[in-house]
Formats: C-alpha cells, sequence, structure tokens
C-alpha cells in the first residue's frame, strides 16, 4: 500500500518508503520478525513491534540496514481507517508483475482510494490521481461497475461532467449516494468543486476523530 | 447557466504517466530512485505536521548541512 502502490497505480512517480499492511496474528509476526532480521531493520519509533499496538491500528516504523536497501524505511500496519480486515483486503488485492519472476501484491485501487481518505493534503492528492489514472487508462467502453466506481470516487470535475453528460441515468443513480453528482449532471463545475471540497473536509475531520486516541497514545510511549 | 473552471485542474504532465503500464512506471521510478540516491537525498521521513505518525518518532537523525536532503557544491546568496 502507500507510496508504491500509488506508483504502480499511476498516482505518483517516486516514493521514499514501503509500507505493507500484515495479518496481526502470532504466526504471522513470527514471520514477519524472521523477514526483518533478515532485512536488518531496526525500528525507529514508537510503538514497538507487537500485535496490540498493530491490532488498535498503529503503524511501526523501521529502516533496513540490510546493504543493498539504502537504508529505505519500511511502515508496518494490521488495521486501517477506512479498511476492511486484512482477510478482505487480501482477498480483493491485485497482483503486479513488474519484471520477469518479480511481481507485488497490491492493496486494490478501490481500498486503496478509500485509505488515502485521511486528514492529510498528500493523501488527496494521490487520492485524486489514483482515479484520475484509472480514469484516463480505460478501454473504450467501461463497465457498470468502472462507470460506478468513477462516479463514486473521481474527484475532478471536468471528468465529473464529463461522465454525467455521456451516462446521464447512471449518474442520477449514484447521486442518491453521492449528492454532490446533482451539480455534475447540471454541468456547474464550480459549485461541484466546492462539493468536493466539502466531501473532502468530512473525511478529514473523521480521520483526526480516528486518530486522536492514537496519537494520544504515542505521545506517551514517546516520553516513557 | 455551466460554470466552467477557469482552469483544468488536469495536470497535464500527469496525463503521459498515467497511460504506462505498471511495468513501465516501475522501470522509471528506479531511475528516479538510482538517481535520488546518487545525489545523496534523504530516506528520512518529511516533518509532516499533518501526519498523524509524526509524534511517532523518537528522534530524527541529523543531517549534513543542517538539513536534510542533498550534498550542496555551490550555492547563491541567498
Amino acid at each position: 500500500m502507500g507510496g508504491q502502490a500509488c506508483i504502480l497505480y499511476g498516482a505518483a512517480e517516486f516514493s521514499r518508503d514501503t509500507d505493507i499492511v500484515i495479518l496481526a496474528d502470532e504466526l504471522n509476526l513470527r514471520r514477519l520478525r524472521r523477514a526483518l532480521a533478515s532485512l536488518k531493520a531496526e525500528c525507529i519509533a514508537v510503538p514497538p513491534l507487537a500485535l496490540k499496538w498493530l491490532r488498535k491500528g498503529h503503524a511501526v516504523h523501521f529502516r533496513c540496514h540490510l546493504p543493498g536497501t539504502e537504508n529505505i524505511r519500511l511502515d508496518v500496519m494490521a488495521k486501517l481507517r477506512n479498511a476492511p480486515s486484512f482477510n478482505k483486503l487480501w482477498k480483493r488485492r491485485t497482483t503486479v508483475a513488474v519484471a520477469a519472476g518479480a511481481s507485488y501484491e497490491l492493496v486494490s485501487l478501490p481500498d486503496l482510494v478509500q485509505i488515502k481518505k485521511t486528514q492529510r493534503d498528500k493523501d488527496w492528492l494521490m487520492q485524486r490521481r489514483l482515479v484520475e489514472a484509472h480514469y484516463f487508462s480505460r478501454p473504450r467502453r467501461p463497465g457498470a461497475a468502472q462507470l460506478n466506481f468513477w462516479l463514486n470516487e473521481l474527484r475532478t470535475p471536468e471528468l465529473l461532467v464529463d461522465l454525467a453528460k455521456k451516462y446521464p441515468q447512471r449518474t442520477a443513480r449514484v447521486a442518491r449516494r453521492r449528492p454532490l453528482l446533482a451539480q455534475a449532471l447540471r454541468g456547474d463545475e464550480l459549485a461541484l468543486q466546492a462539493a468536493l471540497k466539502k466531501e473532502e473536509e468530512v473525511e478529514r475531520i473523521a480521520d483526526r476523530i480516528y486518530w486522536a486516541p492514537l496519537k494520544k497514545e504515542l505521545e506517551r510511549l514517546r516520553h516513557e | 447557466m455551466k460554470k466552467r473552471l477557469p482552469i483544468s485542474t488536469i495536470e497535464d504532465e500527469w496525463l503521459d504517466w498515467y497511460r504506462l503500464t505498471p511495468a513501465q512506471r516501475w522501470k522509471e521510478t528506479q531511475k528516479l530512485w538510482a538517481f535520488f540516491i546518487a545525489l545523496g537525498g534523504s530516506l528520512d521521513p518529511e516533518p509532516d505536521s499533518q501526519s498523524p505518525f509524526n509524534s511517532a518518532y523518537l528522534r530524527r537523525p541529523s543531517s549534513a548541512h543542517g538539513r536534510p536532503g542533498l550534498h550542496i557544491i555551490r550555492r547563491s546568496r541567498v
């Protein structure tokens, strides 16, 4: 997930770290510890690696010191806001082959789009680009699932207006779930932009509320 | 009356990137990575006051010239 997935999906060109989501159980944690040991990974922040922190929703941050890893950072999480359980994420994952014999298991695009709805400016930029990239790599005749995904998740006013023009009935149906699409049907990009901003603000507030107790816990751990 | 945005919010320079395959993007990002490392780019997390992880870091390693990133060879007076 994170920056590396955004690169592969087309939303970013570069990322300085790697973020992974794991299944938080005893057996998997033992496997992870062995993998981290082989990377000579050092925990560089609070909390330490333990099931209780991962299950609460904290990220555990590492730096890898194995020669060839160039001290890359690795962030590990097991529970994310706006994401289902690891088992569901795994079932819905996308496997991408980048070279002969090399492939990566990515959080699916729809799941990643939800995960990126945070309190951070940079995540909203990623979220917008994730859906744009998917839209611009579309086949000539997108199917219902693709159309619904774009209507539900695009954050680019002119693309929403374009879709509403081409698929007015579908847009009207999805508008029951996403009312700002009414502005897309009217072709009002300015009003749509304002409505998108309000939609974003609701998610930002929800993310701040979600993280408030976790941040308090991080501060406490940091000063222990 | 339809109200258009004064300029498009679609960043044209991204359209070429969107049209690459994941494997092509991966190849390009590897080049960027090599270039970044060769220039001495820092892999430390950027301070991000919006990130809930900002308070997780125990200390930020100090870096050359007092700030993370590149080795400056020549600079203006500013």
